[in-house]
C-alpha cells in the first residue's frame, strides 16, 4: 500500500480548507493546531513535517499546516517528544509576541506554499 | 583547485554615465543597468540608489545582498546554473569590487524584514553598514505569484552584481587572496600529523523564501553534497532565503563565507581542511534522518577527525544542527556548532528549540531576541511601511519620533550563523 495515501493534514489555515480533502480543520490558533497535533500523535499518529516553522519570523504567522500519518504500530515515543518540546519552544517564543494578524494574508499563502513543498518532500521520501 | 581573490577596493559609489571604476570609486550606468534587468518580463519597474556608509539612510525589507565581482581567468563567470551556463566553479582569478555590495529589496510578502541601517545604533549591528550598496528595488508586473516575485528578484540581483561586477575586469587589484587546497590524499600527505576537519554547513531547504541553490540546484532536492571551499567562494552557492534577517546566509556572505576563511587560515597550521559539505534543512522529520545520517557519513568517509557545524535560521533547524552532532560525536568525531541563540530579552532562556548531551561545544553568534532601538532616518530605500511590521507582533513599539524599538531579528546579518558579522566576545 501506498502510505502517502493514509496522511492527513491539520491546518487551521483558511486558505487551503477546501484544497485537500485528508484534512482535519482546527477552528483557532497556530497553538491550537499543535495541541491537536500532540493528541493526534499521542494515540498513535506519526509526526511527518517538523512542527516548528524555520525562524522567528514563522513563529509570527496565526496559521501552521503540519502533516501527520496514522500508524497504529508505531513506536512513536521520538513523536511526541518533538510536538511537545515544540509546543514548549512555541510558548516560550510567544509570552512576549502576538501573532502578526496584520499580514494574515500573506501568512496564509506562505503557509500554503510550504505545505506544498512539504507535500512533495513526503511523496519524494516516504514510502 | 587554487582561487584568486583579487580585491578592488572601492572608496565611492556614484551613479554616472559609465560602469567603471577609476581610483577606488565605482560609477554605475544607470539607464544601462535597468536596461538589462528589464529583460526579464516579470519585472515591471526596477528603481536604483545608493546607500553609503554614514549616511541616515535606511534600506528595508532587504531580500538579498549579493558581491559584485568578474571572472577574469578560469572558468563559470557570475553564478553558473543560475544566471550564467554552467560551469565548473573554484580555479582561476576572480576581480572583486570589495567594499561594494548589491543589495535587493521587494516586499513579496507583507511580513518580511531585514533591515539596514547605514549609521549610528543601526549599523553597529549589520556588517553591510560597511559596505557601499547598490539598492535595486524591483516592482514585478502585476499579478505574478509570490514564488515568480521570489525568483525575479533573486535573479535581479544575481545579474546586477555580474553586470556591475564587469567593470572591475581591467583594474588592478590593491589585495590579493590566494586560496589553494589539493585533493584529500595530497594534503593527507603534506600534513599527515595534522587533525582533519571537515566544515557542514546547514541550508534551510523548505520552501518560498525558506530556500538555497547550488549551482542553480534546490538544495531541498539533494543529499548533502561535498564541495571544494573554493567552488562556494567562486559563487555555487546562492541564497532564496528572506524570512530569517538576522541569520539568513546572504549570497554575500556565501561569497565570503567567513568559517571557509578561517579553515583556510589554519590549514597547514594546526589543521588539515577537507572541505565544505552542504547540508539541506529539510522540513519532514524522516528527510531530516535521512540527511543527518548521511552527513555523518560523508564526514566518516572523509576521515575527520573533527566536524565545525553552522546552522542557518532557528526553529526546526535546530533538530537538524543536534542530530548531526549526536551522531557524530558518538562516532568518536569531535564537533563545534556555530549557532545564534533565542534565548529571551535577558538572553538567559534556552537558546536552541532542541537539545542534546552531546553537544558540548557550541559557539553562539549571538542572541537574536535582544531588543536595539533604531532613531529614525532621513531617507528611507525600499518600503518604510516594513517598519511596521518590525514594530508589530509584539510589544516593540514605534515612538513618535519615529525611533523603533525592535529585536535584532529584523536586522539583516545581526546574527549571523557563519560568523560574518560584528558581535564578538570580550573578556574583562
Amino acid at each position: 500500500m501506498n502510505n502517502t495515501v493514509s496522511h492527513k493534514i491539520v491546518t487551521n489555515n483558511p486558505a487551503i480548507k477546501n484544497k485537500y480533502d485528508n484534512l482535519i480543520f482546527v477552528e483557532g490558533s497556530y497553538e491550537d493546531v499543535l495541541f491537536k497535533v500532540r493528541d493526534l500523535v499521542h494515540t498513535g499518529s506519526e509526526l511527518i513535517n517538523h512542527p516548528l516553522g524555520a525562524s522567528i519570523r514563522m513563529f509570527f504567522s496565526p496559521y501552521r499546516s503540519i502533516i501527520i500519518r496514522e500508524d497504529n504500530n508505531l513506536d512513536n515515543e521520538f513523536y511526541i517528544n518533538a510536538i511537545e518540546t515544540s509546543i514548549e519552544t512555541y510558548q516560550k517564543q510567544m509570552e512576549l509576541r502576538t501573532p502578526d494578524t496584520v499580514n494574515s494574508e500573506d501568512y496564509s499563502v506562505i503557509d500554503a506554499r510550504l505545505l506544498t513543498s512539504a507535500l512533495e518532500e513526503f511523496e519524494r521520501i516516504y514510502n | 583547485m587554487k582561487l584568486e581573490h583579487r580585491r578592488i577596493h572601492i572608496k565611492d559609489m556614484q551613479i554616472g554615465k559609465e560602469t567603471k571604476v577609476v581610483d577606488g570609486v565605482l560609477t554605475i550606468n544607470e539607464e544601462e543597468l535597468i536596461k538589462c534587468l528589464k529583460e526579464d518580463k516579470k519585472i515591471k519597474e526596477v528603481k536604483l540608489d545608493i546607500a553609503r556608509p554614514g549616511e541616515k539612510t535606511r534600506i528595508i525589507p532587504v531580500k538579498d545582498v549579493i558581491e559584485p565581482r568578474v571572472k577574469i581567468e578560469g572558468s563559470g563567470n557570475g553564478f553558473p546554473g543560475v544566471s550564467t551556463d554552467i560551469a565548473q566553479l573554484g580555479d582561476g582569478k576572480v576581480n572583486i569590487l570589495h567594499g561594494a555590495a548589491i543589495v535587493t529589496v521587494g516586499d513579496i510578502v507583507g511580513f518580511q524584514e531585514g533591515v539596514v541601517d547605514m549609521w549610528g545604533e543601526g549599523a553597529k549591528w549589520t556588517p553591510f553598514s560597511k559596505t557601499y550598496n547598490l539598492v535595486i528595488d524591483i516592482v514585478p508586473v502585476e499579478g505574478l505569484e509570490p514564488h515568480n516575485h521570489e525568483a525575479a528578484v533573486r535573479l535581479a540581483g544575481l545579474r546586477a552584481a555580474e553586470y556591475v561586477g564587469e567593470a572591475g575586469r581591467d583594474v588592478e587589484p590593491d589585495e590579493i587572496k590566494t586560496y589553494e587546497l589539493g585533493s584529500l590524499a595530497e594534503e593527507a600527505k603534506k600534513y599527515p600529523e595534522l587533525p582533519k576537519v571537515a566544515y557542514v554547513e546547514m541550508l534551510i531547504s523548505q520552501g518560498l523564501l525558506h530556500d538555497g541553490y547550488i549551482y542553480g540546484v534546490n538544495s531541498q532536492l539533494i543529499l548533502p553534497t561535498l564541495l571544494h571551499p573554493n567552488e562556494e567562494l567562486d559563487g555555487a552557492v546562492i541564497s532564496g532565503n528572506c524570512v530569517a534577517a538576522c541569520d539568513k546566509i546572504t549570497t554575500y556572505q556565501h561569497q565570503n563565507n567567513s568559517a571557509i576563511l578561517d579553515l583556510y587560515e589554519a590549514h597547514g597550521k594546526t589543521i588539515n581542511f577537507l572541505g565544505v559539505i552542504l547540508t539541506p534543512e529539510l522540513t519532514t522529520l524522516k528527510g531530516k534522518f535521512r540527511t543527518c545520517d548521511y552527513t555523518a557519513k560523508l564526514c566518516k568517509t572523509l576521515g575527520a577527525d573533527g566536524v565545525i557545524i553552522s546552522e542557518e535560521g532557528y526553529g526546526n533547524p535546530d533538530s537538524d544542527l543536534l542530530m548531526i552532532c549526536e551522531r557524530l560525536e558518538n562516532s568518536g568525531i569531535k564537533t563545534v556548532l556555530i549557532t545564534d541563540e533565542c534565548s529571551g530579552r535577558d538572553g538567559m532562556g534556552q537558546p536552541l528549540a532542541d537539545t542534546k548531551k552531546e553537544a558540548i561545544a557550541v559557539i553562539s553568534t549571538g542572541n537574536v531576541s535582544h531588543v536595539v532601538k533604531l532613531p529614525p532616518a532621513d531617507k528611507v530605500i525600499g518600503n518604510d511601511r516594513a517598519m511596521e511590521t518590525l514594530a508589530g507582533g509584539w510589544e516593540g513599539s514605534l515612538s513618535e519620533d519615529g525611533t523603533l524599538e525592535c529585536e535584532l531579528n529584523a536586522v539583516i546579518g545581526a546574527t549571523s550563523e557563519i560568523g560574518y558579522h560584528n558581535l564578538t566576545v570580550k573578556l574583562y
